[in-house]
């Protein structure tokens, strides 16, 4: 077993008296070539969304971030991310919260309390969730979850907490934010509870034992220990979760409806609404005006550059605090 | 343990019953909660199982659409499952191939500098939005050209190359340096080492990450919805012009009003959730047996 | 240790993937450019019915050349044909000046003839025994009428026992050639519709939920009790969607059949040189008693030069003639009359054979 670093350096050392080959050289240009064309797609990518952007950027500026207006009406044209960008943070922020909790109280469930039968079954489970495509997932909200949404539990939550204005009257098609939100738990879940429970695996068996000795209840043990112990790593793979909501596309677009009456602020989440990445997918391709296909594609750079932000930062406290527990312990640095 | 007399059974007896009852609580709801997720996932596989398996029948992968038909007509996917086919099958071409360079030249050449800001650029690319990998293609190669299964392929190549690569890297630094050493000493190139003795090591883990990766992909609809959703009903295999896929055309099936669509939309995610969810198992048994090999040898 | 020969195996697989990727290619490339392999287009999706159902599958048998159509909106035909990301666009509503100007050398050619009708879900009403004026319609999707058992339509249909049900409107998100025919006739009944809200593919809706393509507002309509929308004659028709009757200026309330629909396309004596024609709300004479008052042409948008130009004329000029235009008459479009199909074939001579 061997770390990158010393593969590269044990091949670099020099041999004496041994010329340089056609096949040495040809084979690490060829594999250079291929890391500079990975490189390059990434640049190439921000530079073209950039691109397809700069008539709205050039147009607006920064202030289309915090317009709340989308008029494709010839002559009255005015676009902005406002209500986009309210609507991606609602129905991120949304799923996140359900799934937070979810997700640890899974993860205590299969380190803790789960019979050593079950545990891997219903670890696999979890796991298949995620295999299940979004497109999948928003079928299965259209067609089976929007329509008990609709005529069972929205109306129930607006007569019992109407005067929130969060429950307000529930839309009639069964699409809303709040369908939306649930679909988004869904898709986190697993990867939430995958990390948190890689994370509390982790936990000295020591530390975890010295707390039961001085007489801890296992929940006290649970939230005196694990809790602390796994604390960082639980934020990033909240914030892994986070990023992989705010980039759905698909699922969120089938069944969040689109913004209906005008404005997409408002506090009820049982009403329609759109996020950054579904507007751009259900109307990109109806786009009329060069100005129009620039915002959305300006919708587009925005959801980049938030989703960039991160998934960077979630990825490298997620790898180094693996790293640092000897999850995946033949890794080496990979950088 | 007693030092100074007291025991174990002393310190917990402090507020011991308040305590138990909170202890069975947490209990309860974590087990609640993994309830709720497990049947979540029950709760969807069952629908798509038992929707899909009662609209699912050989015509579904023999017979292409029949849009507007507005009388029963037999009609099927055909024209999906084929463009997913050949969408897939060209992706993998294209992204196996520089993802196992790219991971040989991270792991075998690069300085310790180039590799983690080429591991940098990976991790960007792997967390670029589907969609806007879309809007990337879209803008690179359908405007002014139109659609293809080309442009589908590679927007699908894209998402696909990061993971590839990365599983590569990992396996690759699990090959022994003795190996490299030994077939140095030997007097092997260094390009036939890396090529005949330390690749072929790895064959585990590059089908394990490429088929992890095909699974993923299988199911991607939105980088499609801009490079490839243009498509006749007629089964096509030419990636000259855009092709249906599984995922498009259950998307588009959804947002129909008829039932008959429904049915197919159920019908085609059975299908594709059973591929993923093989594939996924497949990939995964592939890796267990490569680790418990691998370990063995040593 | 590896097995002996495993490094070429490894050679032989990436050759292999990189040979079958050209190989792919070059076949792709290679096929005899005489006849176009395949047609894209894009756009209304009002024609999406005659192209995809009939019209596609009868010119591939006829030619062997295929016909890819997307229904995205008529605004999405318009810009799709606009960024020549398709060779065809399809659209209702004819290109302004100004999207003429953008699209560079296009023309716009009247194909068919079809109509938009106001379809709902009440029930206990049945297809067809919903009777609406156009004043009461606008009413009911400017948000003044919120209500099933309101008045207004009470009085227009005494026979009926209509629920106390919200009404929910049904309109498109995207940009509509039905949309721009159902605002086109609304403005010309209503003037406080005419004041606000204008007659265009895309409009800021007062009230109500949106879907994409009619597909969409079809679904909408058929899940929720309670809704009222405009879908194109085709897709009420396929989705059994129950129909309004609507009272033209005659004072008949009539529905949207072939004979409605070529009583108001009687309405054009003359087609003007860019083709633009409106037949919404026809006049108040005997000769339109049985006219349905949301009628609209639908066009076929292509540039005058381009690569497959001579395949555009002779596609176009096929679903022209006789026999085609009767073909979709099952789908609910008259035949154009025979003024528009002068003017239209007048038009495809400007499209020029590939240079």
């Amino acid at each position: 077993m061997t770390s990158a670093g010393e593969a590269a350096e044990l091949t670099r050392r020099p041999f004496t008296g041994r010329r340089l080959r056609f096949g040495d050289v040809s084979l690490q240009a060829v594999a250079g070539a291929a890391a500079a064309v990975a490189t390059v797609l990434v640049g190439l990518i921000a530079w073209k969304v950039t691109a397809g952007a700069w008539p709205a950027i050039r147009r607006y500026g920064i202030s289309f971030v915090w317009t709340n207006s989308w008029n494709p009406l010839p002559g009255h044209e005015l676009y902005g991310a406002a209500s986009f960008l309210f609507g991606t943070a609602v129905t991120s922020l949304g799923a996140l919260l359900l799934a937070a909790p979810l997700a640890i109280g899974i993860a205590i469930y299969l380190t803790e309390i789960a019979p050593r039968l079950l545990r891997g079954p219903v670890t696999a489970l979890v796991e298949t969730l995620a295999a299940v495509p979004s497109v999948v997932i928003g079928l299965w909200g259209i067609l089976v979850l929007g329509p008990v949404l609709r005529s069972d539990i929205e109306p129930s939550l607006h007569r019992a907490l109407g005067f929130v204005p969060l429950f307000g009257p529930p839309s009639t098609t069964g699409s809303s934010i709040f369908t939306a939100i649930v679909v988004l738990t869904m898709m986190i879940l697993p990867i939430v509870s995958s990390i948190t429970r890689e994370l509390f695996l982790g936990v000295p068996q020591d530390q975890k034992e010295g707390a039961l000795a001085l007489g801890s209840t296992h929940w006290e043990m649970v939230r005196g220990v694990m809790f602390p112990y796994a604390r960082g790593g639980i934020a990033a793979a909240l914030i892994l979760g986070l990023g992989r909501a705010l980039g759905e596309a698909i699922a969120v677009t089938q069944v969040i409806g689109g913004i209906a009456g005008g404005t997409g602020i408002h506090w009820n989440l049982f009403a329609t609404s759109d996020t950054l990445a579904s507007k751009i997918a259900s109307s990109y391709q109806g786009a009329t005006t060069n100005l129009q296909l620039a915002s959305l594609v300006y919708l587009g750079l925005i959801l980049l550059v938030f989703s960039l932000l991160i998934n960077f930062f979630a990825q490298r406290i997620v790898r180094r605090g693996a790293r640092r527990q000897g999850v995946g312990a033949n890794r080496g640095a990979l950088g | 343990m007693s030092a100074h007399g007291i025991t174990r059974a002393d310190l917990q007896a402090v507020n011991l019953p308040r305590r138990r009852l909170v202890n069975r609580l947490m209990q309860a709801l974590a087990t609640l909660a993994a309830a709720i997720a497990v049947a979540a996932l029950v709760l969807i596989v069952w629908s798509v199982a038992k929707r899909g398996a009662s609209a699912l029948n050989l015509d579904l992968l023999t017979r292409d659409p029949a849009p507007f038909s507005f009388t029963p007509v037999k009609q099927g996917l055909e024209n999906a499952f084929v463009g997913s086919l050949v969408l897939v099958g060209l992706a993998t071409a294209m992204a196996l191939p520089v993802g196992l360079l790219v991971a040989v030249y991270l792991t075998e050449y690069a300085r310790p500098a180039i590799r983690s800001s080429v591991s940098l650029v990976l991790d960007v690319l792997n967390g670029v939005p589907a969609i806007v990998i879309g809007i990337f293609v879209y803008g690179l190669l359908v405007l002014g050209h139109g659609q293809s299964g080309w442009a589908g392929a590679f927007a699908l190549a894209c998402l696909m190359l990061p993971l590839v690569t990365r599983s590569t890297m990992e396996v690759l630094v699990l090959v022994p340096s003795s190996l490299r050493e030994a077939s140095l000493g030997l007097g092997i190139p260094r390009w036939r080492t890396t090529l005949s003795i330390v690749l072929p090591q790895t064959i585990g883990g590059v089908v394990t990450g490429t088929v992890l990766a095909v699974a993923r992909i299988a199911g991607e609809t939105a980088p499609l919805l801009f490079t490839s959703s243009i498509v006749g009903s007629q089964t096509s295999w030419s990636p000259t012009h855009a092709l249906q896929s599984v995922p498009v055309a259950i998307f588009e099936l959804s947002e129909q009003a008829d039932p008959g669509s429904h049915a197919r939309a159920w019908a085609a995610a059975f299908v594709l959730l059973l591929f993923i969810l093989f594939t996924s198992l497949a990939g995964r048994w592939v890796a267990t047996r490569n680790r418990r090999r691998l370990s063995t040898s040593r | 240790m590896p097995k002996p020969g495993t490094s070429i195996r490894i050679t032989l697989v990436l050759a292999l993937a990189a040979l079958a990727t050209a190989a792919l290619a070059a076949t792709a490339g290679a096929a005899p450019k005489r006849h176009a392999a395949t047609l894209t287009g894009a756009g209304s999706t009002l024609i999406q019915p005659a192209v995809q159902g009939v019209w596609g599958p009868g010119y591939a048998a006829a030619t062997g050349t295929q016909v890819n159509y997307s229904g995205i909106g008529s605004s999405g035909g318009i810009a799709a044909i606009t960024g020549r990301t398709v060779d065809f666009g399809a659209s209702d509503a004819p290109l302004s000046a100004d999207q003429m100007t953008a699209c560079n050398g296009c023309v716009q050619i009247p194909w068919a003839l079809s109509a938009t009708v106001p379809t709902y879900n009440v029930p206990g009403v049945g297809d067809t025994k919903l009777r609406l004026t156009g004043p009461v319609l606008a009413n009911m999707f400017l948000g003044h009428i919120t209500n099933w058992n309101d008045a207004a339509i009470k009085k227009l249909n005494p026979g009926l026992s209509l629920p106390n049900l919200k009404i929910t409107i049904a309109h498109r998100s995207d940009g509509s050639g039905d949309t721009y025919a159902f605002t086109d006739y609304l403005s010309k009944v209503s003037s406080e519709w005419r004041a606000n809200e204008g007659a265009n593919t895309t409009i800021n809706w007062p009230a109500g939920v949106g879907g994409r393509g009619n597909a969409g507002v079809a679904a909408v309509i058929s899940s929720t009790p309670g809704a009222i929308g405009y879908v194109s004659d085709a897709y009420a028709l396929g989705n059994h969607l129950s129909k309004a009757r609507l009272r033209n200026a005659y004072g008949k309330f009539t529905l949207p059949g072939i004979t409605g629909i070529e009583d108001a396309a009687q309405t054009v004596k003359k087609v003007p040189a860019d083709n633009r024609m409106s037949i919404v709300d026809p006049p108040a004479t005997k000769k339109y008693a049985a006219a349905w008052p949301i009628s609209t042409f639908t066009y076929i948008i292509v540039p005058t030069n381009s690569k497959n130009a001579t395949d555009l004329r002779h596609f176009i000029f096929w679903a022209l003639s006789p026999k085609q235009q009767l073909s979709i008459k099952k789908l609910i479009f008259a035949p154009i009359p025979k003024v528009v199909l002068v003017a239209a074939e007048k038009t495809l001579l400007k499209i020029h054979a590939a240079g």
